[in-house]
């Protein structure tokens, strides 16, 4: 007997929904209890009210019922902690207390080491990249230098000259080698720096994305943890209640 | 201090409004003090009846507070007419609460109703000298 047509059903539907959305800080099983009133309500006044056109006869049950916001009043969680009878109102205060006397000061020290481990992560993500930019940057440099020994050993012999290259302590062993020698071991040098800069480049990648997943991991975790709390609290179950108003098939 | 006749009529309004939500509680309770309705039975009854004209959704506001209070009891029964109904039925606290707000009510319309005699007046204004 429970059936609506379609057109009326999306309808009650909707006004259910509407009342459901005003009622989403009511525990769950309070909130199935007063929409399965609601419905039982709408379906008695719909199947006695005279017409032969469907709709206008649940929109005129509607009107006569009055909006969402009316009929929810006085079921909202504020009202109930006015009137001081609210039943979660104890776990309340014991939850506040806690939180008032262990919960800030273990938070604020909690939230004083997150802080102080992004900023140690932060330095390290920064050092490293400033390490593997320094590689490529020496690398690139000593490429160059190489080349310019290869192609033009004048040069070279300036900046040598004016000091701006030094080939002083291990460095000596390239002043008994050939021009074209000491170019590709200079060249060949410069290429393991720039090799090593980008490695490390490619390894910071690779490392942003396991902190990343670590992060989203601590994360989630943290938000499925105080989602569990408030659940707990308000004593809802987790699963979304089913509609109410059932469908002509 | 005069008014336009559109603000009268809408002040007027208004208070009834407030009037009749202020009674529609003891009416509610007076209702199932001899027998046991759900919401849709009690609105045709304090309609039908009584030529309240109310929205019908605010009669669960209502309920809910009673039931909080603990002056209703709510039990789900099969209806073979449709979905099933929440019956309330007046609990023995219920009824001890409406007997009290009863004769407050008695007193309140006999006070609103009373005919002020000048000598009642004057008696007042000695008592309040």
């Amino acid at each position: 007997m429970n059936e609506y047509p379609d057109a009326v059903a999306a309808i009650a539907n909707d006004y259910l929904e509407r009342v459901k959305a005003h009622l989403r800080l009511v525990p769950a099983s309070e909130q199935e209890d007063f929409l399965r009133e609601i419905q039982s309500h709408l379906y008695e006044a719909y199947d006695r009210t005279p017409g032969s056109d469907d709709v206008a006869r649940i929109l005129a049950v509607l009107r006569g019922f009055g909006a969402p916001a009316e009929v929810v009043s006085d079921r909202l969680p504020q009202a109930m902690v006015r009137s001081g009878t609210g039943r979660k109102l104890p776990l309340y205060i014991a939850g506040g207390l806690l939180v008032a006397l262990f919960g800030l000061p273990l938070g604020a020290g909690g939230f004083g080491v997150l802080v102080g481990l992004l900023a140690a992560l932060a330095g390290l993500l920064v050092a490293y990249y400033a390490v593997a930019g320094s590689l490529l940057l020496t690398g690139a440099i000593t490429l160059m230098l190489g080349l310019t020994r290869l192609i033009a050993p004048e040069v070279w012999d300036k900046l040598v000259r004016i000091g701006v290259i030094h080939l002083d302590g291990p460095a000596q062993f390239l002043e008994r080698l050939s021009a074209s020698d000491e170019a590709l071991i200079v060249m060949a040098l410069g290429a393991m720096l720039l090799a090593g800069g980008w490695g490390l480049l490619k390894l910071g990648t690779n490392m942003i994305r396991g902190l990343r997943f670590l992060f989203n991991l601590v994360f989630d975790w943290m938000r499925r943890f105080a989602q569990e709390i408030r659940r707990r609290l308000r004593g809802t179950e987790p699963e979304k209640p089913a509609l109410l108003v059932a469908k002509r098939a | 201090m005069e008014y336009p006749d559109e603000n009268k009529d809408e002040n007027r309004d208004r208070r009834i409004t407030q009037l009749r939500k202020g009674i529609l509680e003891l009416a509610v309770m007076g209702v199932l003090f001899h027998e046991r309705h759900y919401g849709y039975s009690l609105v045709r009854v304090l309609t039908e009846s009584g030529s309240i004209s109310i929205k019908e959704g605010t009669i669960y506001p209502i309920l809910a507070r009673l039931d909080r209070d603990g002056l209703v009891r709510s039990e789900w029964v099969e209806s073979d007419q449709g979905p099933p109904r929440k019956y309330y039925t007046l609990t023995p606290l219920g009824r001890q609460a409406f007997n009290e707000l009863s004769q407050e009510f008695d007193l309140l319309v006999s006070l609103a109703q009373r005919h002020w005699t000048e000598q009642s007046k004057s008696k007042l204004a000695v008592r309040k000298g």
